[in-house]
C-alpha cells in the first residue's frame, strides 16, 4: 500500500475522529450492556415473578439411558397433570429438554450447558429437574445457581455434589455454588450411603478382596472412593482402584492384573461398562461382579440391547436407590400402578423419582404461598422440608440438599432384566 | 561453503561430540526397550519369571498386529500421493460393522451356530467386509482426491478430514452413538496353549492368523508384481512413470483398493478381538495406525509393521503397569521420542521428499 493511503486512512482528521466516536460509541454500548446485566442480576434474585410457572428438565434421551430418563419424565409428567398443571395461583408448565447428543451417545457438557443457559434466560422458570448423571450436574448446577433456580436431581448420587468428605473431590462443593446460597437437592441417596451398602454387600457375600476400576467421572471416581474407604472399614482388602480409559477398544491388560476374589466397577454403562465387564470376567473367571446404579439398565443387563452376555449374568449384582414396588408405601405403589396404565409391565424404576422430583418442587411452590412464583421462597422451602411423607417413603431434606432417605436396593440379573433381591441398609459411619 | 570457512574443531567439543554420536547410534535402542527392560528387572526381582511382561508382549503384539493393517493403508497411500488419507480409520471402523451385521443380520449367526457355520460365516462377512471397504475406499479417490490431484496440498488433506467426518456420522446413523456388544464367537480370551507360561488366546491366534499372510501376500505383491512394481515407480516419481506408460490413476487407485482390503480384514479381525463395535473405533485406530506408520518411516510396509508392533506393545504394557488412563500419554511419548532420535522413523522414509 502506497504511504500516502496510509496517511488518508490512518492521520486524516476525518479518520482519527471517525475512530474515537466509533470508540466512544462501542464503550457506551459496553457500559449499557453491563448496566441492563446488572438490572438483570438484582431481578433475578426476587425470583421469576412471572404469574406462569415452567418446571424445565434436562436428561439424557438418547444412548444407554434413554429408557430411565424417558420413565422419568412420565413419572414427573403424571404428578403435574395429578395437580392440574396449576399450584395455588400459579399455572405450571413443564419443557423436557435433552442433555445428551447423538455423537455423544451419553450427556454431552456442551448440551447440558446450553440447556441450563436456557432455563435461565427465561424469566417463567420455577425449577429445573436434573441432570441425570452426576458429572451433568456439576456442570449445570453453577449456571442455575447464579440464576437462583431451585434445581432438583432424581438420580444423582455422587457426594461431592452436595457435601465434602469421602468421596469429594478438593474444592467441592464450595464450586458449584458460586453464589454461597444451596439451590440444589436430590430425592435419591448420596454415594456415601451406595458405597456402604456396596461394602455391606460384597461382605455378606464372603469378598475378602475387591478390585475397583472407576470411569474416572465426577461420579465413578467418587463413588471408588467411597467404596475403597468403605471396603477397608469392613475387612475387606482394596488390591486396587484404577480409572479406565473409556474410549479404549478392550480393557484386557488391565483386567489381567486382577486376582482379586471381587470386582466393582464404579462407572456407567456408557462409559464402556460392558466391555470392562467382559473382559474382567474372561480374566478372572471365578471373580464375583458388582455395579452401581450406573450400570442399572438395560443397555447393560440385556444382551439383546449390546448389554454383557448371559453367561455373565448370574455373576453379577447391582445397587440401586429403587426398591421393590412392594417395598413403598400405598402412595407410590398406586403411582407405579398409574404409570403402568393397566399394561400389566412394571414400570422402570426410574419413573417414581420422576414422579417425587416434580412432587418435591410442586410441594415447594404450594408452600411458598403466595411467593410461589419467588425464585428464593421456593428454594427455601425446599430446604424445610421436614418428615415428608411421600412416594418414596418418608423423608427430609437436609442443610447440604441431601435426602434422608437411606434403602437401597439388590438387583440380580434375570433374562436381561434388574430382578429385586432385597434391600439392603447400609448406614456410613 | 568454503573449506576454509570450516572452524577446526576444538578440543573441548570432541567428549561432547562423542557423546552425540552415542546417542545418535544408541539412544533409539536405549529408548526402546527402557519400559520392558525396567519391567523386567521388576518381575525378576518380585515374581523371579518374566511371565507377566511376556504375557504383555504377546497382548501387544497381537494388538499391534490388527494395528498395522490399518497402518499399511495410511502408508501405502502416503508413500504413492504423500497424503494423509484422515478417511481411512473410518473406513476400517465401517469394515468392521460391516462384518459384525453381515454375520449377525444377514446370515444370523450367533453363539448358538454351529462351529462349522461359525467359521465358514465368519469367513464369508471378512470377504464382504474387504469388498466393501475396498469398493468405498476407491470411491472416495476417485471423487474426492482425483480431481485434486494437482491442488494445492491442503485441499486433499481437508477434503479427507470432511470424508472421515461423513464416514463417521455414517457409522453412528448406523448403530448408534455408544459401542455395540459383539457376541463373542470365538471364545476370544479363551487360551489355546501356554508357552514358557505365556498364554496365546484364540484372539491372539485370530489376529496373527489373519495379519501374517495379508502383509506377506501385500509385500509380495509390491516388490514382485509388474502392477507392484508401477506402484513402486508412481511412488518415486509420477510423471516419469507416466513417461514409462505406467497409467498413474489407475494405479493410484490400485494402491487405495489394497489398502481397502486390508482394512476391511482388520475390521472383522476387531470387532472379533474387541468383542465389540463402535463409530469412534476409526478414529482411534487411525490415529494409533498413524502414528505407527510415522514411527516405522512413512511410506515404508515394513516400518508400518513394526511400528504398529511396537505400539500395541508399548500399549499393552502402559495398560498393565500404569492404568489405560495413561497409555494414550505413553505411546505418544515414546512416538515423540522415537521422532527425536530419528526424524525419518525407525527404518526410514520411503517417499518422493526423503528421496
Amino acid at each position: 500500500m502506497p504511504p500516502q493511503v496510509v496517511n488518508k486512512l490512518g492521520s486524516n482528521h476525518f479518520g482519527g475522529g471517525f475512530v474515537r466516536v466509533r470508540l466512544f460509541a462501542i464503550a457506551g454500548a459496553a457500559a449499557l450492556a453491563i448496566g441492563v446485566a446488572a438490572c438483570g442480576d438484582s431481578n433475578k434474585s426476587g425470583g421469576s415473578g412471572s404469574k406462569n410457572l415452567t418446571v424445565y428438565s434436562s436428561l439424557p434421551l438418547q444412548g444407554a439411558s434413554r429408557v430411565q430418563n424417558l420413565a422419568v419424565i412420565s413419572g414427573a409428567k403424571l404428578r403435574l397433570s395429578q395437580a392440574g398443571g396449576k399450584v395455588g395461583e400459579f399455572p405450571v408448565s413443564y419443557k423436557s429438554l435433552d442433555d445428551s447428543t447423538a455423537s455423544a451417545g451419553t450427556w454431552d457438557p456442551g448440551q447440558v450447558s446450553k440447556n441450563a443457559r436456557t432455563a435461565a434466560q427465561d424469566t417463567s422458570t420455577i425449577a429445573y429437574i436434573g441432570e441425570f448423571n452426576s458429572g451433568a450436574s456439576a456442570v449445570s448446577i453453577p449456571i442455575l445457581n447464579q440464576a437462583g433456580i431451585l434445581t432438583v436431581s432424581p438420580s444423582n448420587t455422587a457426594v461431592g455434589l452436595t457435601s465434602s468428605g469421602p468421596g469429594a473431590d478438593k474444592g467441592e462443593p464450595a464450586k458449584y455454588y458460586p453464589t454461597g446460597k444451596r439451590t440444589y437437592v436430590r430425592v435419591v441417596p448420596r454415594d456415601t450411603i451406595q458405597g456402604a451398602a456396596l461394602a455391606t454387600l460384597m461382605k455378606q457375600d464372603g469378598c475378602k478382596s475387591v478390585f475397583i476400576l472407576n470411569d474416572k467421572g465426577v461420579y465413578g471416581a467418587g463413588l471408588a472412593k467411597v467404596v475403597e474407604g468403605q471396603a477397608t472399614k469392613q475387612g475387606i482388602k482394596v488390591d486396587g482402584n484404577e480409572g479406565i480409559d473409556p474410549k479404549a477398544s478392550n480393557y484386557r491388560s488391565q483386567a489381567a492384573q486382577i486376582k482379586s476374589d471381587c470386582f466393582l466397577f464404579s462407572g456407567t454403562t456408557d462409559q464402556n461398562g460392558v466391555q470392562v465387564y467382559k473382559d474382567v470376567a474372561a480374566a478372572n473367571p471365578t471373580a464375583k461382579l458388582y455395579g452401581p446404579d450406573g450400570v442399572a439398565e438395560a443397555a447393560f443387563t440385556n444382551p439383546a440391547k449390546g448389554g454383557i452376555p448371559a453367561s455373565l449374568a448370574p455373576r453379577v449384582k447391582v445397587t440401586v436407590a429403587t426398591l421393590d414396588p412392594k417395598s413403598y408405601p400405598a402412595a407410590g405403589q398406586k403411582v407405579l400402578s398409574d404409570l403402568a396404565g393397566g399394561s400389566g409391565k412394571t414400570p422402570d424404576p426410574y419413573a417414581i423419582y420422576g414422579y417425587a422430583a416434580m412432587d418435591l418442587v410442586l410441594k415447594s411452590i404450594k408452600d411458598a404461598g403466595s411467593k410461589g412464583n419467588d425464585r428464593q421462597a421456593v428454594i427455601d422451602q425446599a430446604f424445610k422440608i421436614q418428615g415428608y411423607r411421600s412416594v418414596l417413603g418418608t423423608y427430609s431434606i437436609d442443610a447440604n440438599g441431601d435426602t434422608s432417605l437411606t434403602d437401597y436396593g439388590i438387583y440380580t440379573i434375570n433374562n436381561g432384566q434388574l430382578k429385586f433381591d432385597k434391600a439392603i441398609k447400609a448406614q456410613s459411619n | 561453503m568454503e573449506a576454509a570457512s570450516v572452524p577446526a574443531p576444538s578440543a573441548g567439543s570432541r567428549p561432547l561430540d562423542a557423546a552425540r554420536g552415542f546417542l545418535q547410534r544408541w539412544g533409539l535402542i536405549v529408548v526402546l526397550l527402557i519400559l520392558p527392560v525396567w519391567f523386567g528387572i521388576q518381575d525378576l526381582s518380585n515374581d523371579g519369571n518374566l511371565v507377566r511382561l511376556g504375557n504383555n508382549l504377546m497382548a501387544g503384539l497381537s494388538n499391534g498386529a490388527i494395528i498395522a493393517l490399518i497402518a499399511l493403508g495410511y502408508t501405502l497411500v502416503y508413500g504413492i500421493i504423500e497424503l494423509i488419507n484422515f478417511a481411512h480409520g473410518d473406513v476400517f471402523m465401517l469394515g468392521s460393522f460391516v462384518a459384525f451385521q453381515f454375520w449377525n443380520v444377514v446370515l444370523g449367526i450367533g453363539l448358538g451356530s454351529s462351529v462349522p457355520a461359525i467359521v465358514l460365516g465368519l469367513l464369508l462377512s471378512m470377504l464382504v467386509a474387504m469388498i466393501v471397504c475396498a469398493t468405498l475406499n476407491v470411491m472416495i479417490e476417485r471423487v474426492g482426491y482425483r480431481p485434486l490431484r494437482n491442488a494445492p496440498k491442503l485441499a486433499p488433506l481437508i477434503t479427507a478430514v470432511g470424508f472421515s467426518f461423513i464416514l463417521q456420522n455414517v457409522g453412528l446413523l448406523w448403530l448408534g452413538g455408544s459401542p455395540r456388544s459383539v457376541d463373542d464367537l470365538i471364545k476370544a480370551q479363551d487360551t489355546v496353549f501356554t508357552f514358557v507360561g505365556i498364554s496365546v488366546s484364540r484372539a491372539d491366534l485370530l489376529a496373527f492368523g489373519v495379519t501374517i499372510p495379508l502383509v506377506i501376500a501385500l509385500t509380495t505383491f509390491v516388490a514382485r508384481s509388474r502392477l507392484g512394481r508401477a506402484m513402486r515407480a508412481t511412488a518415486q516419481d509420477p510423471e516419469a512413470a507416466k513417461l514409462m506408460g505406467i497409467n498413474v490413476d489407475t494405479t493410484i487407485a490400485l494402491t487405495f483398493l489394497l489398502g481397502g482390503l486390508l482394512a476391511g480384514a482388520a475390521g472383522l479381525v476387531s470387532a472379533l478381538y474387541q468383542t465389540n463395535v463402535w463409530f469412534f473405533s476409526g478414529f482411534q485406530a487411525g490415529l494409533l495406525a498413524f502414528t505407527a506408520a510415522v514411527m516405522g518411516g512413512i511410506g515404508n510396509l515394513r516400518g508400518a509393521v513394526l511400528g504398529a508392533l511396537i505400539i500395541g506393545c508399548i500399549g499393552q504394557i502402559s495398560d498393565n503397569r500404569f492404568g489405560g488412563e495413561w497409555t494414550a500419554a505413553v505411546v505418544f511419548g515414546y512416538l515423540v521420542l522415537v521422532m527425536v532420535f530419528r526424524p525419518q522413523g525407525l527404518i526410514g522414509e520411503e517417499t518422493r521428499e526423503a528421496g
